[in-house]
Parts: structure tokens; C-alpha cells; sequence
């Protein structure tokens, strides 16, 4: 089985600005890739390279199995797409812009019902889009990428303008997508959180390039794990810890014990543990730090820096 | 509900639904009503004008006025106002990326706003010649003194019309490409402003005869050679430059 989308050495200039340099990503079928980068990091250029709206200067960019650059149409067939631009007609309702949609793509009626009940919008169906909230937009671009339930969907930046309630059910949403749909999801946004609670894989592109990619639970398996230590001799604390051989840095107020990727956090915690109370040092807090996507994210982008 | 159906590819695009989108797009825009009123106001003018003189004229000279209001002036304003109405629909909410994206060949989204408005300037012809007729027939009646002398000359009349509307496809080409091609409005209405005044100002200017916004005028040209050659050019000329620009905008790209 092909990944749903993969680029090969995708580049794509724009006068002598390089927005998107050498880009290599493979997203795998049924997956939610988590697409980062920060504004103009070049992920809305890589997106619309995807769905053929700009042509590479160099490399390729396939979906499900199918290049984009020599057969535009049977890819486009196989991908739905929440752009920035959302391009709603905004004098027609939210069912009159899906019709229009679906007419293109001729498919039966009973797909505008599907794609409003999936995304909640069914009592706003008839209403004109001029009159919908950003949020409600949002959804009715995710409605319309829906349409005909291709096998891939690309949503850039998705919970923009949307309310927490509104962020808290798109990230179900995604989440669930893959399980019911078969559907590949990418999506990308700059909210390392939001992408840290819904993806499986993510890219990381910074300055056009792709930094890091990965499934998300082995790349964040390789970060060392830290452990907040509290104790009223935080400088004594630190000195014992480190004559037994622990890595610990001086936070405020607390310390951060550092161990090994890989290494078992509860028993290493149990062993400062010993060593700090042996040292007759009163330890009133040993909290393990949740590894964070911000830290791979940081740890990606800010190597990329120092190389620009 | 699942969010499953049984597609696992989406079918082959049609012209047809290209078309029948546009179409939706148009019942719904303002076109309509400037289709309604472009005419009319020629049929107004002629009404009253009418009424203001006290001698009956022959059928052929009103007619032959309304259709030279048109053609001279109405016409290349009612082509620059509705091709840059047509090419807000999507330069508007910017939705030239939604549409590139989806799997239509792009040529079928522009070759269906062509239609579109060759459609429409089609139907301001055809009301243009039903309401000048009104126009004529219900001054006649309110002041019986200058009912039209004659055969009203609907066959020719409605010929003249269709000889305009054919010479006016390569106006309709250039404002639209020009339209369709920039997303300000701006462009458009500079270079259809500025071609109609030049049209205008320069009625019997020799060029008039290959300026687009011209071409039509020329077919009410006492010479029917100039009438010919204007046809070909603006007919034949059209086609040629409405082919060119399906393959520029469906192969550029929308940044």
C-alpha cells in the first residue's frame, strides 16, 4: 500500500525566496499527520503543491500512489481540502455552497445531509454563510472537503477562529477520523498543543525544510525524561545529587532531574529519592514532567536556525 | 449517520455540471438585473424621444437608433460591468483555490464563465430588440401621430442584433480574460472605460474598425465591406482569443 501522500525533494521558489526547500514527507494511510511550522515556515506552499495549485521548480508530490505533477485530476479525486481561503459564496446558504460543490464533483444529493450531520452544521444548513461565525465557516470547509468522503483530507490550520468548545470537538473529530473513515488526515497548524493531542505522525518544517518527521510516540520516546524535584535545600540537593551521578539543573523553585531516554523514570526517581533522603534532605515533591511536543519542537526548529 | 459512502474514487468531471454551476452562480448574482436594465434603459431613451418629436418616422430609423445606442455605447459598458461582476463571484471570497483544487479540468471553470456571459449578452440583445419594439409600439399608442411609418422589419432588425452580438465576441474575450486574470476590479473597468471612450470620441476613426470596443458599432457601417471585416474580426477574433485564454488561466497559477 502506497503512503497517502508522500514529496520527494519537493522545492518551490518564489522569486529568490525559497519557500519550500528539498521537502521529503511520506504520511502514512490512516493516519493524523501533524503538520508545524510557523507562520511562513512554508506549509500552505507545500500544501498547495500537494493539490497541484502550484508547480514544484523541483521533486514530485504524490497522493495515494498518484502524481500530482503528470495526473492532476485522478490525484485530486482522492484528496479533500480545507484551504485558508475557504471561498464560500457568502449571499448563498451553507447547503447552497456544498450543492455547488457537489455538482462539480457529481455526486448525489444525499452527500450535502451526510456532510452537514458529520460536522454538526445541519440546523445552520439554510441559513446565508454571510451570517455564519468563523467557526461555523470552519466547519462547513471541513463539510466540503468531506464531500464524496475521499480517502485523504488536507486541512490547513482547522481551528482557526474556533471557540475552545469548538477546538476541543474538532480535535475528536480528528482523532476518530482514520477509525471511522479509513480517511489519512493532514493537518497543519502552528498549535504545537492541538497537534499534540490529536496527531499519530508529525513533520516539522522550519524555514522551508523539513526538520524532523516521525510517529509521534517514538519521537517523543527518545526525549530525556525530566522530574520536578521540591526540597527546602534546593543547592544542597542539587551538589548530592550530582556527586551520585544524577544530571540536575537549578529551576525556579524546583530542580529538574534529567535521565536518560529510555531509561525507567520511576525507578530513577525512586534512586534520587533514596540519595536525597539518605542526605537527610526533606523531599516534599517528585512530580515526572509530561514530555512535551514543544520540546521536540524547539529541539527540530532551533537546530534548523543555527543552520540558517 | 456514518460518514462512509460507497464512492472510493470520485467520477469523471462534466462540462455540463461546470455550466450548470455557473448558471446557479448567475440566477443568483446581479448579473440578471443588469441584463434587465442595460436594455431597457436604451428603450427608455427611446420612448421618450419619440414622444418629444411630433413627425412619424419610418420603423427602420428608431430601430436602427436603439441599436446603435447599443452598440455604440450600452453594449461595451454592459460587457465591462458584467465580465468584472462575473470574475468577482470568485476573485471575491477568493475561491479560485477551492475551485483549481478540485478534480474539474480547470478549462471547464472558465470556458463555462465564457458561455455565461456570451448567454447573458445574448439575452440583453434579445431584450433590447423586444423592448425597443415595445418601447416604439406604446408611444405610438399614448400619441398615435408618430406611429412608424412602414414594415417594422423584424427580420432584419433581429439580424442587426445578432450581427452585433457576434461581432462583440472578441470585446466579450478581452474584458473577461482581463477580468478573470486580475483580482481588483480595477484593470477591468480602466481598460473598458477606456476603450468605450476612445470608441466614442473616435466614432468614424478608421482603426475603429479592429478596437474591440468598437467592432460592434461598425456594423451598422454604410460600407459593407468595413461591416464584414468588423464581423470577422470581433466573431472569428473572439473564438481565437477566448481559446488562448482558456489555456493561459486554466495553466497559470493563482498564488
Amino acid at each position: 500500500m502506497p503512503p497517502a501522500l508522500q514529496t520527494i525533494g519537493l522545492t518551490r521558489r518564489f522569486g529568490n525566496r525559497t519557500a519550500v526547500n528539498e521537502v521529503s514527507l511520506t504520511v502514512p494511510a490512516r493516519s493524523v499527520y501533524g503538520f508545524l511550522g510557523r507562520n511562513g515556515a512554508g506549509k500552505t506552499t507545500t500544501l498547495k503543491l500537494l493539490l497541484g495549485l502550484l508547480r514544484p521548480d523541483a521533486g514530485s508530490a504524490w497522493i495515494d500512489g498518484i502524481d500530482v505533477g503528470r495526473d492532476r485530476l485522478a490525484a485530486a479525486r482522492r484528496v479533500g481540502a480545507l484551504l485558508e481561503a475557504h471561498g464560500f459564496y457568502g449571499h448563498l446558504s451553507g447547503r447552497e455552497n456544498l450543492d455547488l460543490s457537489r455538482r462539480l464533483l457529481r455526486l448525489p444529493v444525499a452527500e450535502i445531509d451526510r456532510v452537514l450531520d458529520i460536522t454538526g452544521l445541519t440546523p445552520h444548513g439554510r441559513r446565508r454563510v454571510a451570517d455564519y461565525s468563523l467557526g461555523m465557516r470552519q466547519r462547513l470547509g471541513l463539510a466540503r472537503a468531506m464531500l464524496g468522503a475521499p480517502p485523504v483530507l488536507l486541512l490547513d490550520e482547522p481551528t482557526n477562529g474556533l471557540d475552545p468548545e469548538g477546538i476541543a470537538d474538532m480535535r475528536h473529530f480528528l482523532r476518530e477520523l482514520p477509525e471511522r473513515s479509513g480517511a489519512t488526515v493532514l493537518v497543519s497548524s502552528h498549535l504545537l498543543g492541538e497537534i499534540e493531542q490529536t496527531a499519530t505522525h508529525i513533520g516539522i518544517l522550519s524555514h522551508g525544510r523539513l526538520v524532523l518527521e516521525g510517529e509521534l510516540a517514538s519521537l517523543t520516546a527518545g526525549l530525556a525524561t525530566t522530574v520536578c524535584v521540591e526540597t527546602d535545600q534546593p543547592e544542597l540537593a542539587a551538589n548530592i545529587a550530582r556527586e551520585h551521578g544524577f544530571e540536575v539543573d537549578r529551576g525556579e523553585p524546583a530542580l529538574i532531574a534529567r535521565f536518560a531516554p529510555g531509561e525507567d523514570e520511576r525507578r530513577a526517581a525512586a534512586a534520587l529519592n533514596r540519595v536525597l533522603c539518605a542526605a537527610d534532605i526533606a523531599v516534599h515533591a517528585l512530580a515526572p514532567q509530561k514530555l512535551s511536543l514543544e520540546a521536540l519542537y524547539q529541539s527540530a526548529a532551533g537546530m534548523e536556525s543555527a543552520h540558517v | 449517520m456514518s460518514d462512509q459512502v460507497a464512492v472510493a474514487s470520485l467520477p469523471r468531471a462534466r462540462f455540463s455540471a461546470a455550466l450548470a454551476v455557473e448558471a446557479a452562480k448567475l440566477r443568483r448574482s446581479l448579473a440578471l438585473l443588469l441584463a434587465l436594465v442595460a436594455p431597457s434603459l436604451v428603450a427608455v431613451f427611446v420612448f421618450f424621444n419619440l414622444l418629444r418629436v411630433d413627425k412619424a418616422q419610418p420603423w427602420a430609423v428608431t430601430l436602427q437608433t436603439s441599436a446603435a445606442i447599443w452598440a455604440f455605447f450600452m453594449l461595451p459598458m454592459s460587457v465591462t460591468a458584467l465580465t468584472a461582476l462575473v470574475a468577482s463571484t470568485e476573485h471575491g471570497p477568493r475561491a479560485w483555490d477551492h475551485l483549481r483544487a478540485l478534480p474539474v479540468p480547470r478549462w471547464h471553470l472558465y470556458a463555462a464563465k465564457i458561455i455565461g456571459v456570451l448567454t447573458v449578452v445574448a439575452g440583453m440583445s434579445l431584450a433590447l430588440g423586444l423592448l425597443t419594439v415595445g418601447a416604439i409600439q406604446l408611444a405610438a399608442w399614448l400619441k398615435p401621430a408618430i406611429a412608424p411609418i412602414g414594415e417594422p422589419g423584424l427580420v432584419e432588425h433581429a439580424v442587426l442584433l445578432l450581427h452585433i452580438f457576434a461581432a462583440a465576441w472578441l470585446l466579450v474575450g478581452l474584458q473577461l480574460w482581463i477580468a478573470l486574470r486580475y483580482s481588483s476590479f480595477v484593470p477591468a473597468l480602466a481598460v473598458g472605460i477606456g476603450g468605450t471612450f476612445f470608441a466614442v470620441v473616435a466614432t468614424s476613426a478608421r482603426i475603429g474598425a479592429v478596437l474591440p470596443w468598437q467592432i460592434p458599432v461598425n456594423q451598422l457601417a454604410a460600407d459593407p465591406d468595413r461591416a464584414n471585416l468588423a464581423l470577422a474580426l470581433g466573431g472569428i477574433g473572439g473564438v481565437l482569443l477566448m481559446m488562448v485564454m482558456l489555456r493561459s488561466l486554466s495553466r497559470r497559477e493563482v498564488v
